[in-house]
């Protein structure tokens, strides 16, 4: 898809917000969360069908912390429900705009949603994703429009890709942060 | 009781059966009709003061700590509601310090709370993972509320086809209390759905009696891997334009004497399940004979008697049952090991033979 700016990206998903909770889009703003704004769980799935086929993008269905847990094994990322050190440097590594005071002393699983469902973040998670989606066709450079499912085809030509999944994107960050980051580390101490 | 018990419903869920001297109170709460002053700690004030949120979130807020607070009441003899006090803990999960476990859903300017106590279980500690060994978990969803299409990212496409068996019209209605099973498991288990929708699967529903069960698959055995292969038994209903579902959980515990019928209904619908890739001429039904008419074998066997143990979370002699038949060259029926569960489940002693208690 063509490439939008920060802002370009706000605005639309403010107004997917905005007629998903039935309330003004100016409510809407980057440091607003989902919930707060009176979002339940069913309104979190539709504003996330509605991102993706807008942004013609797949969402990961857990977050960031989730799939890295899954990678690095229990307890070395959070344990009893706080993040440990490994476990805060891995979430600033992939949030780079958060405050890291926010990550000073103890920081619990449950005040990680107030990231996870800042308005901001589902803003940087939208433009990650979209560099994955391509706006020309890699065949004959065609433009790209979505097709079935989590499918793209070229409007010109016919050729057809399926996007990359947000998890799947996560799953190989979180694997090479263990690889490149993590390990290394761990062999030296 | 207070000024707002005029808009508490005590009798909101069909809780099933508890687990041995568990007692529990779900309270269903619609409108609020007392000041928060009246009802929060002065923690929970200023966790209340500190919100941000929209007004119907910090309405549903009180109104779901109001409803909880009724619940441990009715539970705890606590007299006042600020004396109970309600913190999150590290995973968000709501606990009542000393008291009951409790479960809190909001939708819509509806709440439901769930509170338990007591209990008794067979292992010392807790299992890893888990907040408590009793666990409670409770949701709703209004029919009104419902997302076009949910379904292709809220289930798997084994859980849609569960819902393809379904009369269209029912359709709408199960697909959200499959839903709100989901997220009552989450709760239950302390960390919602974090570890994906997909995680916790359906695997069975049952229309007559409301129940489902709900496995876990993917990130959530990670966290809870001592529930491998386990089915968590939701309760649901239907209560005008709302669907509620609560689960009362204990590690280890043995549940209370299921019926016979519920107890036929289980092993018919393992069997499908085990057998599925057999070729059957007709339906297997609960005169339907182990061996002779269904080809189990010895194996087969102990794949079913083990999924029985670990269904009801009890040990029962089948060694010395198929050891009996065995020597009487007899076969056996779903029906009669039916009636051997049942036994079991009831408590008798080893007194008398195995295979007597079939009679």
């Amino acid at each position: 898809m063509p490439v939008m700016t920060d802002s370009e990206v706000f605005e639309k998903f403010a107004q997917i917000v905005a007629k998903s909770l039935r309330i003004d889009a100016s409510q809407v703003s980057l440091d607003t969360h989902l919930t707060d704004l009176g979002a339940e769980s069913l309104d979190l799935i539709e504003i996330t069908m509605e991102t993706e086929s807008q942004f013609h993008i797949f969402l990961p269905d857990k977050s960031i912390l989730e799939t890295a847990v899954e990678v690095f094994g229990p307890d070395v990322l959070e344990r009893d429900g706080y993040l440990t050190e490994e476990g805060k440097r891995l979430l600033l590594r992939r949030m780079p705009e958060t405050d890291a005071e926010a990550f000073a002393g103890e920081v619990a699983v449950k005040d990680l949603q107030h990231y996870f469902l800042k308005v901001s973040t589902w803003v940087r998670m939208i433009q990650g994703l979209a560099q994955f989606t391509p706006a020309a066709c890699e065949v004959c450079g065609g433009s790209m429009g979505a097709s079935m499912g989590f499918r793209m085809k070229c409007a010109n030509c016919g050729h057809e890709i399926t996007l990359r999944s947000g998890e799947e994107l996560n799953r190989e960050w979180a694997r090479e942060y263990y690889d490149k980051e993590f390990r290394p580390v761990t062999v030296v101490q | 009781m207070s000024a707002f018990a005029s808009t508490l419903n005590h009798s909101v869920i069909p809780l099933g059966m508890l687990p041995e001297s568990v007692r529990a109170v779900c309270c269903r709460l619609d409108s609020l009709t007392c000041e928060p002053d009246d009802m929060l700690s002065p923690r929970e004030r200023e966790q209340w003061t500190q919100m941000r949120a929209v007004e119907k979130r910090r309405q549903e807020w009180l109104l779901g700590r109001c409803a909880a607070k009724s619940a441990v009441r009715m539970l705890a003899e606590k007299l006042l509601l600020k004396e109970i006090e309600i913190i999150p803990d590290a995973y968000g999960c709501p606990r009542v310090a000393g008291g009951p476990v409790i479960s809190i859903a909001h939708s819509q300017g509806v709440a439901v709370a769930l509170a338990a106590i007591g209990g008794r279980s067979e292992r010392p500690t807790q299992a890893k993972g888990l907040p408590h060994n009793l666990l409670v978990g409770v949701d709703l969803e209004s029919l009104h509320h419902r997302r076009e299409d949910f379904e292709s990212v809220a289930f798997h496409s084994d859980e849609r086809s569960l819902l393809d068996t379904l009369l269209p019209d029912l359709r709408q209605e199960w697909a959200l209390r499959m839903w709100c099973a989901k997220e009552a498991v989450g709760k239950a288990l302390g960390r919602g759905l974090s570890a994906g929708l997909l995680a916790f699967r359906i695997h069975h529903l049952n229309p007559a009696t409301g129940a489902i069960e709900v496995e876990l698959h993917d990130g959530a055995l990670q966290h809870f891997p001592h529930l491998r292969g386990q089915l968590l038994s939701v309760n649901t209903a239907r209560a005008s334009e709302f669907v509620f579902s609560a689960i009362i959980y204990q590690q280890g515990a043995v549940r209370m004497r299921p019926s016979r019928q519920e107890i036929l209904d289980y092993l018919l619908h393992k069997m499908g399940e085990l057998t599925q890739d057999w070729d059957y001429p007709d339906p297997v039904r609960p005169e339907s004979l182990l061996f002779t008419e269904l080809g189990f074998e010895s194996l087969d066997a102990v794949v079913l008697c083990t999924a029985i143990q670990e269904h009801y979370q009890t040990p029962m002699p089948f060694a010395e049952l198929l050891a009996e038949i065995g020597q009487q060259q007899r076969d056996l029926s779903i029906d009669e090991l039916t009636g051997f569960v049942h036994t079991h489940l009831n408590g008798s002693s080893g007194a008398e033979s195995a295979t007597g208690r079939l009679q």
